[in-house]
């Protein structure tokens, strides 16, 4: 059959139109207009005058952003690596059972993730608080010092991080346990002829088959930490807001309670090529080592 | 083609009926942030008002999250003429939102139609709600802390005065002898303090600071002259009690009216918005005997910080209240100002002067004892940077939480507090 390229193109642009324009209002033109901001002293609602870089040069020297920097900086650290791993480590497991105790079991684990944020909020609020936490409690039963984890700036990033990698480990065991499944019996069953113990067929070939899902994971979790907000807002409020200032927050902070939203584009627009990089880099290094093997 | 033409009759008259109905029934959009016992009594006020205005004016009452949640969806529902026809407003909120223009102003016409005025509330009530000498809400109550006791427990411990009030209320010395008797009389808690909310804390320490006259602006400077000396003195009073065991640590507001209604802790300093909490407790035979004083004096005389609830018309953008809608918004305001004796069965104490001079009100219990506070009355300083989830309260709860759990010296708080407040 004869096709009609011009044509073909046409219907083909007349399809992605919808999206283009969704996705150029509601992203491309935001985000333009972000830059613009962030380059003027406009309060929340409305515009301001043009200032140059004055909104980026106070930045090294803004005490709160440091915190912010860091304290982002610190929960990725908390919580990618060890959150994968354990994702890992769990689907491993799961894939072990089989039939209706597998779903049984998957469920358990992928039951916290479709709870909403203030729901995990309330839940763990209630096993730590400092006065009426049940694991409070328990702290007492064993003779131990209760400990305002919420409120210590010590124990607030680690705990926070180790909800967060409880309430979203389910969506990434189900990558994992996908991954696992497309993994050919043949070829296990193959290194059992050769007397491949267990933990070598794990090395040789469950972990860089698995490679690329890891990759995929790690960049996923990478971007969504990196843009923490939530958690860190409703566990902090009250509280010590601005010793457990994240960037999202400190962007939350200067455009609605402060007023500022210029300099609150800023913030975002550091935020915004932070997470370009790191996860450009990310998902090239991970790409680069795991090539290796091959 | 006689069917259309008389389909096309029907639907004429049917969008004719439509909007004269809408004309006899104006519906008012309402935004509110009361979600406590508060919350109950004003639902129960808006539905009298709706019975009372029958046929005539309709609220149309939503309630939402109070704080940064309120004030975050005010600002931008304002800036895309989406925000309802009227909403309550903190008066401490007012610089800010008068600068962003998102308040239209109440003119002398609208008190006049109202019937209220400037003679009908307190100065420093009707100044709150001013800037520039116009006015941008009306004042419906002013909302202080005070201090409640548990009766039983302070008699047990032998602390509770003839007059049925808390012994040692007069010096910074004879309120911490006080606590201490409590102490030795087996409660676990003397004092019930919201420790792990600095946000809260805010208004007992400048409460505090307020009776030894402290200022936390002067002239549009922070913390001025010896005032962030007597910033020092209050956090020193606060986190003396708790290194002496005096009062809860790391307790949030929840866990302090817990504290304190279970009988843990034997007295508390929380807003008079609790007092229906504990009414309604007390009348379901579920409380002790309680009272509500206003706060002892620890420095140099009475003082008390409150804020204000007030009645604000939010300036939509692009879209202009028709005439109607403004009579009826009106209306309501007029008429929730001089029906507020109800709410004052909700603790607060109303702005609207013929009420509190009224004999009912006078006869009310706890509203009576506390009220001779409103002579002492100190509010936020005026500057877009304070009020209810402003960035004053941010810097300030950040350093309010480890200096009075005892993590922190109240000098270095200081220090920090004023390089927070510089870098705002």
């Amino acid at each position: 059959m004869l096709r009609n390229r011009r044509n073909e193109g046409l219907f083909g642009l007349a399809l992605v139109a919808p999206f283009v324009a969704i996705y150029g209002l509601v992203f491309v033109y935001p985000t333009i207009k972000l830059f613009m901001t962030s380059f003027t002293d406009a309060p929340l609602i409305g515009d301001g005058n043009f200032v140059g870089f004055d909104n980026y040069a106070r930045l090294p020297s803004d005490r709160r952003f440091g915190t912010a920097v860091w304290n982002t900086a610190y929960f990725v650290l908390i919580t990618v690596v060890p959150g994968t791993l354990l994702a890992f480590a769990i689907a491993l497991g799961v894939n072990r059972l089989a039939g209706r105790l597998q779903a049984a079991v998957l469920a358990l684990f992928f039951l916290p993730y479709i709870l909403p944020v203030s729901v995990v909020y309330l839940l763990w609020d209630w096993t730590l608080n400092f006065q009426f936490g049940i694991a409070m409690y328990l702290f007492d039963m064993l003779g131990i010092a209760r400990i305002p984890v919420f409120k210590s700036t010590a124990w607030f990033m680690p705990a926070v991080g180790m909800i967060t990698i409880w309430w979203t480990a389910g969506f990434s065991i189900l990558l994992f346990l996908a991954g696992l499944r497309t993994i050919p019996t043949e070829i296990y069953e193959a290194a059992a002829l050769d007397n491949a113990g267990r933990w070598s067929t794990f090395r040789r070939i469950t972990w860089p088959l698995m490679w690329p899902i890891t990759a995929l994971v790690l960049t996923i979790q990478l971007i969504s930490q990196l843009k923490i907000f939530d958690q860190v807002y409703l566990f902090s409020v009250g509280g010590r807001p601005n010793d457990n200032m994240v960037l999202v927050y400190y962007v939350f902070q200067r455009a609605f309670q402060s007023d500022q939203g210029g300099r609150a584009a800023a913030v975002a627009v550091v935020l915004f090529v932070i997470v370009i990089v790191v996860s450009v880099l990310n998902f090239q290094l991970t790409r680069l080592s795991g090539g290796r093997d091959r | 083609m006689p069917n259309w033409f008389k389909l096309t009759k029907a639907v004429l008259l049917a969008g004719g009926l439509m909007t004269s109905v809408a004309h006899a029934e104006e519906t008012v959009t309402w935004w509110d942030f009361f979600g406590g016992g508060d919350g109950v009594r004003m639902k129960q006020l808006v539905a009298d008002f709706n019975e009372a205005h029958k046929g005539k004016i309709k609220i149309d009452a939503t309630t939402l999250e109070w704080g940064t949640p309120f004030y975050s969806k005010v600002q931008t529902s304002a800036a895309v003429g989406e925000a309802p026809d009227i909403m309550t407003y903190h008066a401490s909120r007012i610089p800010l939102a008068v600068k962003q223009g998102i308040l239209q102003e109440i003119t002398a016409d609208d008190w006049k139609t109202m019937g209220l005025g400037r003679s009908d509330y307190a100065p420093a009530t009707w100044e709150a709600v001013s800037i520039d000498g116009k006015q941008y809400a009306v004042p419906l109550d002013t909302h202080p802390i005070v201090l409640y006791y548990n009766k039983d427990l302070l008699k047990k411990a032998g602390v509770l005065g003839d007059d049925g009030k808390p012994k040692g209320m007069d010096s910074r010395e004879n309120f911490t002898a006080t606590l201490k008797a409590l102490k030795a009389a087996g409660v676990k808690f003397p004092l019930g303090s919201v420790t792990a909310d600095g946000n809260f804390m805010f208004r007992t320490v400048y409460s505090f600071m307020g009776q030894q006259d402290g200022e936390l602006m002067t002239d549009g400077e922070f913390l001025a002259g010896d005032s962030a000396k007597k910033l020092e003195n209050s956090l020193a009073v606060l986190s003396e009690w708790t290194k002496e065991g005096l009062q809860s640590t790391y307790t949030d507001y929840p866990a302090t009216v817990a504290l304190f209604t279970s009988g843990e802790a034997a007295m508390m300093i929380n807003g008079v918005w609790e007092v229906p909490t504990m009414t309604d407790l007390k009348n379901n035979g579920k409380l002790f005997e309680w009272g509500a004083v206003e706060l002892p004096v620890i420095f140099d005389h009475p003082s008390t910080y409150a804020d204000s609830h007030t009645f604000a018309l939010p300036a939509n953008k692009g879209e202009e209240m028709s005439p109607e809608k403004r009579a009826a918004v009106l209306e309501v305001m007029s008429w929730m100002s001089k029906n507020s004796l109800f709410w004052a069965t909700a603790g607060h104490i109303p702005a609207y002067g013929p009420v509190t001079n009224s004999a009912e009100y006078k006869a009310m219990e706890p509203n009576h004892t506390y009220s001779s506070l409103t002579a002492n009355i100190i509010f936020d300083p005026k500057t877009p940077l304070a009020g209810i989830a402003g960035p004053i309260f941010d810097v300030m709860s950040n350093f309010f939480v480890p200096t009075l759990n005892g993590e922190m010296e109240p000098a270095k708080a200081v220090e920090e507090i004023k390089a927070g407040l510089a870098e705002l």
